[in-house]
């Protein structure tokens, strides 16, 4: 048999090997439940889980469209943990205007406590004296 | 479940009509892919308008505009061609059967994985989602959302289609829920799956044609479960492949799924713009490299080559409305902020490096491998013959590592979160045209493709 029909029929048979994902197919066979934990909480690993985004869901059942929530957590620095708090809250409280208090170069931005309906502590106990909406999950939800 | 599912099989009967209108001759898989991609197109450029005119989106309007539209369409349809052709019976074989039962079993595994969980990428609930959840609930696109400075992560300027897809998904669903929303993510990888085999069939036996559909299943395949890319990966593969066969075959048809496919990709992110000019500069590519080499002027151009570019209108017409809204809105794109020709210029030094990493983190390495030496082993009237693809798949390469370059973020960083990704743009494309010329070398067979690239026949 002439080469290039046997070398080009080779390769054909190889690309279509190496484009099966092998691993996935799998996936109708074996038990998924634990697939299904790890990826649940993958975007709250660490610290965050499983009690951050289960307050955020707090927090949106007691707050209505148009609310504006200052979010206060104790991260030292943006990408020290600030960033992912944001985004993720930005995300449960869609319809609500989450106003961070710190900017991506670490600028605090105290000012938008005054300008919030609401304020999120996550985690730790807000000051004595405030109207604290909803407590649990770690963390409290003072209207201002 | 049932609603998600609800929503693809209403993206699709809205964006059948739309695909007989554009080619009536349109059937089988090809019918199903091209209409969910049409579909999404729809449902975007619906939502879009509802939102500039300032209809709220609830479950009735939208469902009222959406009817509307889908009649106005059927009657075009039917107006111009009262009797849809037939088409006719095709020969199958039970080899490209299993085939094809092992493609759909490996597209159903690949929906396992993207509905497991609660869609639980970065990108998705940070961007794509996040747009959508928050649309959803002001009922339109929210531009003091957009337009806020706090907002930025959420790049304000990216193209609306995936987002507003995820936003009808959840209006058909009564409310937001992310659960099962990986349906109608890896819609787009089947719909491209259905296009790319019917494509195939076209010019090979049905098992050959099969075998190429089960290799595009697995690599069209991310695990960005979410994100835009399996939607642009799905338009602008399929562009490529119907602009091609217009320029192999002149299949008009083709051309005209090709051009709006690609205003498609381009309303999916920002690399869909880039392809525009990408697809430009390879149909000049092919144009010249295929002009007559006995020519005594110079250097002629084809003369089919301006009406070949005017008729790329339809990409710019689907492009262009988002372009002017987010630049009437001042949504910036992070990557043009600064000087990116300064940084480029600070970087060229660290080429070395920076190809490396690209290297390094190629996806698919063994896919593009082969695929190179597929290149290798094809005839060389072969080669000429598919100029187009190859010289489309360099130049989207070459824009996106030129990003790099440029780029305000961190070089490593920016290659390590964004490369895998995007690399596989043009994987599917390259992979058809390798896999089609290795088919046809191996059963000997020569097509009409590559018959054009002869001189012989000038």
């Amino acid at each position: 048999m002439p080469l290039r029909p046997l070398l080009s029929a080779a390769c054909l048979a190889a690309l279509i090997a190496v484009s099966v994902r092998f691993q996935l197919l799998t996936l109708p066979f074996v038990n998924r439940a634990p697939i299904e934990r790890a990826m649940t909480i993958l975007p709250d690993r660490g610290a965050w889980s499983p009690d951050y985004p289960r307050f955020l869901e707090a927090v949106r059942e007691r707050t209505a469209r148009g609310d504006s929530i200052a979010l206060m957590v104790p991260a030292r620095s943006w990408e020290g943990g600030y960033a992912y708090a944001y985004y993720r809250a930005s995300y449960f409280l869609a319809g609500r205007t989450v106003l961070p208090v710190m900017l991506p170069n670490d600028r605090r931005l105290p000012e938008n406590l005054n300008r919030s309906h609401y304020v999120a502590f996550w985690p730790g106990k807000p000051p004595a004296g405030t109207n604290v909406v909803f407590a649990g999950f770690r963390g409290a939800l003072v209207r201002r | 479940m049932g609603f998600v599912i609800a929503a693809i099989v209403t993206t699709i009967v809205i964006g059948l009509p739309v695909t007989l209108a554009i080619d009536r001759h349109q059937r089988g898989a090809g019918l199903v892919g091209l209409s969910y991609l049409y579909g999404a197109g729809s449902v975007w450029a619906l939502l879009l308008l509802m939102s500039l005119v300032r209809m709220p989106w609830t479950v009735l309007s939208t469902t009222i505009v959406l009817v509307v539209f889908a009649a106005l369409v059927w009657a075009f349809v039917l107006f111009r061609t009262p009797e849809l052709p037939r088409q006719s019976a095709r020969n199958w074989s039970s080899l490209a059967l299993v085939v094809d039962l092992a493609t759909a079993f490996s597209l159903a595994a690949y929906a396992m994985y993207a509905t497991v969980a609660r869609v639980w990428s970065w990108d998705f609930w940070a961007i794509w989602g996040l747009k959508a959840r928050v649309f959803v609930e002001n009922r339109g696109i929210d531009w003091s959302f957009l337009q806020s400075p706090f907002n930025d992560f959420a790049h304000p300027d990216y193209p609306l289609l995936v987002p507003m897809n995820y936003a009808y998904t959840a209006l058909v669903s009564g409310g937001w829920d992310d659960r099962w929303m990986g349906l109608g993510w890896i819609g787009f990888t089947v719909a491209l799956v259905l296009i790319v085999r019917s494509m195939a069939s076209r010019e090979v036996p049905e098992l050959p044609a099969a075998l190429i559909g089960f290799a595009t299943a697995g690599a069209a395949f991310t695990r960005y479960v979410g994100l835009a890319d399996a939607a642009l990966v799905a338009c602008a593969a399929a562009a490529i492949v119907m602009i091609r066969r217009y320029l192999l075959f002149e299949d008009e048809a083709a051309f005209r799924h090709g051009a709006i496919l690609l205003g498609l990709a381009a309303s999916t992110k920002n690399e869909g713009v880039a392809l525009i000019a990408t697809i430009v500069i390879a149909v000049l590519v092919h144009e010249y490299a295929g002009a007559p080499r006995s020519a005594s002027v110079s250097p002629p151009v084809a003369s089919r080559l301006p009406a070949v570019l005017a008729r790329l209108w339809p990409a710019i017409a689907i492009a262009l409305p988002w372009i002017v809204i987010r630049t009437a809105a001042h949504l910036q794109t992070d990557i043009a902020r600064g000087s990116f020709i300064s940084r480029a210029i600070e970087r060229a030094g660290a080429m070395v490096p920076i190809v490396a990493t690209l290297l390094r983190q190629m996806p698919d390495p063994w896919i593009w491998l082969f695929m190179l030496v597929g290149v290798v082993l094809m005839t060389r009237e072969a080669r000429a013959a598919e100029r187009f693809t190859f010289a489309a798949v360099v130049i989207q390469l070459f824009w996106y590592v030129a990003t790099y370059f440029g780029t305000p973020l961190d070089v490593a960083f920016h290659i390590e979160t964004s490369w895998p990704r995007v690399a596989r743009h043009v994987e599917i494309p390259f992979l058809f045209v390798v896999m089609i010329a290795l088919a046809q070398a191996a059963l000997r067979r020569e097509t009409l493709a590559h018959a054009e690239a002869r001189p012989d026949l000038h």
